[in-house]
């Protein structure tokens, strides 16, 4: 179904824009390490340590605070947690190159338990959070003093040479920083470009659509806490060395947590190089500042930082990335859109019907109440395999409601859902991940797009559901935005599609996860007589490739060719079932619709 | 006996400086629903103010509030205007979180430039005498800061419940678009509420600056009690934070004497992530309905 000769240009074009990032990326990195080794100088090579150090170490951080939009403050704490242990373990004569392991593993169970509750909070209370659990650490790192050293802090042995990472040459160092820049850049890379990356982004732009996509989110962030605060641990524990001495002061400092997140908002959040590009053009200010100017101009640098900092959020919030973005992707764009103009519309298959089989899955007794309202009482009914199931009823029925419960993001008060799994075993999921993964895929009435995620990459988080490889996601992507109808916009963001294009997304979503029970929430409503006709052709070949399809629908047209039954809830109960035409006749669902006085009116 | 109560008197003083603090903080966060990470900063800022109104010009600090009051307001509402105000819009809320953050970074940096990294001791003016009331020993300061935090509360509980600017504040914090259909002019009312805010830090720091030295650091050593204070006490609920000022002043003081002055931090810091994660809407029920800002 996938037409190659529409995607070979695009690719080109792709790749085209991956050199004009690569070559400029080279050319940082190589000279990272050239200029200070050419320059020679005690200073130059200092600054380039810097550079280097907290390059990692806001690249690290992206990854919790970009990719999955957890905007910690507190990524001091797992620094300063490498930092120590390397230390105190290297008094105890055991290598740092050992140590910042153990700090690794200290770091992530940190991160991990400080993590796992606060991932409920949001945005600025999740940056609270992290901020008060690093003034814990840094109060009980002053208190620990047999340990810690206290508020006197703690010196390296002199021990040198490769085995302690303590030099008296600053070659070494800079090599060492570098690796772990190089580390550090390559793990942000490898995430990015994997289903793990694709995931956190989804959850950071919608938790619930990612959820319906079977995603775990809990578990993909809790993963990229974990790596970010091992990483950041390594490059805390190689900072001590190179620093000689550590105090609490400086090592759990919220100044030293904001900054890292500053290189990362500066350089363009959530994107791979951004942290890198951030800290290579404000490091050297700060330093240079703090050596030419010296006590004369103290809080010199800080003063700028903060004063960029409010700039570029007012102005280029997107950072460094996002103006390098834009230039390319209009170069790009360009290109693209003269090919692709003729939309290829979804094509019903020609295919015969399937029969309607045996069932697939049941629903029982379900209620529930928000507070006094009674919103489902008593509901159930069952799915066939290969049938399209209407649910009908005027708003406030309830409907939303019996379909939050059939997917898991809402729990019953009591009465039963189960699924017959694809091995012919029942089965009684309660998670949406558990409903992801029996087969069952919903899309919502308000539709959830990862705004910040292209056409392509959208459905790509649904087709990850059954394909982890990342190209060959792309391929299902692709294929099932072609059936939509949605190929010319594969690159083009979410947040620009139509009202239209985003119902199409929303059910281009959940079927590249191949889900075997579809459940539709008003995917019509709001779009126009075309695509109305155009859903209706695809809802039919869906529904002919054996998937079994529950939707709630208003557009009746829709409804009464569809549907080989349906349902009608009406306050919470049902009300009337059946052939579509002779539901329509019920005395009792025309009244639920149109009031009694019509009922009269009539007779 | 008398150290319980003694220990009790200095909580409930400590209570009513943090509740001062707060008191603005909450109002900010929520009627603009943005957190101000700066809010310490223009405390900050208050304190040198009171400190060079002080020594240059011989004026008692608490006659000093005719004058701060107003420039933190004006700083409040600036703030607004020109940093908040253009990323209300913003779908991330890391946006805003970047900006009050990048402004308290500066501001700090700033007093260091101006004012060096030594202290600045606004003078007492009898405000450190002690006072002896029965059992327990107390500032006169203290006293001060206890009056005027009851005070403050009540006018601004007074403002936003009795007059006609105090209701439309209370509406936009209720719903945006339907105060703004009923011809309350939005922007106006946040960067109003800004002031306000601000200037109940002006307040604050005329109130502290006789009794604590001024330096850039004191910014973030007050707000970060005053975020745990505003969100135990419901954001955006003025009574509640000033409920909450106290149990976190106890907190504070009882940590302080009993497990050890090194380890109140992390007395009060657990007390505020247990809320956080346990009951993020906070102990008081809020009087604001703020439910699409709660965490």
């Amino acid at each position: 179904m996938t037409d190659i000769s529409t995607t070979s240009p695009r690719s080109q074009a792709a790749s085209n824009g991956w050199m004009l990032k690569a070559i400029p990326l080279a050319a940082i990195l190589a000279s990272l390490v050239l200029i200070p080794v050419i320059v020679g100088n005690q200073f130059v090579y200092h600054i380039f340590i810097t550079i280097c150090i907290f390059a990692a170490l806001s690249t690290a951080w992206n990854i919790v605070g970009g990719f999955a939009g957890q905007l910690s403050l507190g990524h001091a704490i797992f620094y300063g947690i490498g930092a120590y242990t390397g230390v105190i373990l290297m008094n105890m004569g055991i290598s740092p190159w050992i140590g910042m392991f153990a700090g690794a593993a200290i770091a992530v169970l940190a991160a991990v338990i400080i993590s796992y509750p606060c991932f409920r909070l949001h945005g600025p209370f999740f940056a609270l959070a992290t901020i008060a659990f690093l003034e814990v650490f840094r109060v009980l790192a002053l208190h620990w003093r047999e340990l810690t050293g206290g508020a006197t802090g703690l010196m390296i042995p002199l021990q040198i040479g490769w085995e302690w990472m303590v030099f008296r040459d600053r070659l070494p160092q800079l090599l060492i920083a570098f690796g772990l820049l190089l580390l550090t850049l390559a793990v942000a890379w490898w995430i990015r470009s994997h289903r793990i990356g694709f995931y956190l982004v989804a959850t950071r732009e919608r938790e619930s659509a990612a959820l319906a996509a079977g995603v775990g989110t809990v578990r993909v962030r809790l993963a990229a806490v974990a790596v970010s605060a091992a990483l950041t641990a390594f490059v805390g524990t190689f900072h001590a060395m190179y620093l000689t001495f550590i105090e609490p002061a400086a090592m759990f400092s919220l100044q030293m947590s904001i900054q890292i997140a500053m290189f990362a908002l500066i350089g363009g959040l959530g994107t791979v190089f951004g942290p890198l590009l951030g800290a290579v053009l404000l490091v050297p200010i700060s330093e240079l500042a703090r050596a030419w100017l010296g006590a004369h101009a103290l809080g010199l640098h800080g003063f700028v930082y903060g004063v960029v900092l409010m700039l570029v959020v007012l102005f280029m919030p997107n950072g460094l990335m996002g103006l390098i973005s834009r230039f390319t992707k209009q170069r790009r764009e360009r290109g693209v859109l003269a090919g692709t103009i003729a939309a290829s519309a979804a094509t019903p298959d020609a295919r015969q019907r399937a029969p309607i089989g045996a069932d697939v899955m049941r629903v029982e007794h379900l209620q529930k109440h928000f507070g006094g309202l009674h919103v489902t009482n008593d509901v159930g009914f069952t799915l066939r395999e290969g049938e399209i199931l209407g649910l009908i009823g005027p708003n406030g029925a309830g409907k939303t409601t019996v379909f939050n419960m059939i997917s898991g993001f809402l729990k019953p008060d009591s009465g039963s859902v189960t699924v017959r799994a694809a091995d012919g075993s029942w089965q009684s999921p309660t998670t949406p991940g558990d409903f992801a993964t029996i087969g069952v895929g919903r899309t919502f009435q308000i539709v959830q797009p990862f705004a910040a995620m292209t056409v392509e990459e959208n459905i790509m988080v649904g087709a990850f559901h059954r394909y982890s490889d990342v190209e060959e996601a792309r391929e299902v992507a692709r294929e099932t935005a072609e059936r939509m109808g949605l190929g010319p916009w594969l690159d083009a963001e979410a947040r620009g599609l139509t009202i239209g294009g985003l119902k199409r997304l929303e059910v281009a979503r959940v079927m590249a996860m191949k889900p075997r029970i579809l459940l539709l929430d008003e995917v019509m409503a709001g779009i126009n007589q075309t695509d109305v006709r155009r859903a209706i052709d695809l809802m039919k070949s869906i529904r002919d490739s054996g998937v079994s399809i529950v939707a709630i629908e208003h557009v009746m047209q829709a409804v009464m060719s569809l549907s080989d039954r349906v349902i009608v809830l009406n306050s919470g109960k049902i009300i009337a079932q059946g052939e579509p035409r002779e539901v329509v006749k019920d005395p009792v669902v025309v009244e639920a619709y149109l009031g009694k006085e019509f009922i009269d009116a009539q007779a | 006996m008398n150290t319980f109560l003694q220990v009790l008197t200095n909580g409930i003083m400590l209570g009513s400086l943090f509740a001062i603090v707060a008191v603005g903080l909450t109002l900010i966060f929520g009627i603009v629903k943005v957190v101000n990470f700066a809010h310490g900063e223009f405390l900050m800022v208050g304190m040198y103010l009171t400190y060079v109104l002080t020594t240059w010009m011989g004026i008692h600090p608490f006659a000093t509030v005719i004058l701060v009051a107003p420039a933190l307001f004006l700083l409040g509402a600036v703030t607004q205007r020109f940093l908040i105000q253009p990323l209300m819009s913003a779908d991330d809320d890391h946006i805003q979180i970047f900006a009050t953050v990048g402004l308290s970074t500066a501001l700090i940096n700033l007093a260091l430039l101006v004012f060096g990294a030594d202290i600045a001791s606004t003078p007492a003016s009898g405000l450190r005498t002690p006072l002896q009331l029965g059992p327990v020993r107390l500032l006169s300061g203290q006293v001060a800061i206890l009056v005027a935090s009851i005070a403050v509360v009540v006018v601004l509980q007074l403002f936003l419940s009795r007059t006609q600017t105090g209701r439309a504040i209370r509406a936009v914090a209720q719903n945006r678009a339907a105060a703004q259909l009923m011809g309350i002019n939005v922007n106006w009312i946040y960067i109003l509420t800004f002031g306000i805010g601000a200037a109940c830090v002006g307040v604050a720091s005329v109130l502290i600056a006789p009794l604590y030295p001024t330096s850039s650091g004191i910014g973030t050593y007050f707000v970060l009690t005053a975020f745990v204070v505003v969100v135990l006490g419901g954001l955006g609920s003025i009574g509640g934070a000033f409920a909450g000022a106290m149990i976190i002043g106890l907190i504070d003081s009882f940590a302080g004497f009993y497990i050890g002055s090194d380890l109140r931090e992390v007395a009060v810091f657990g007390v505020f992530l247990l809320i956080l994660i346990l009951k993020p809407s906070g102990l008081f029920s809020s009087r604001l309905n703020l439910s699409h800002v709660s965490p």
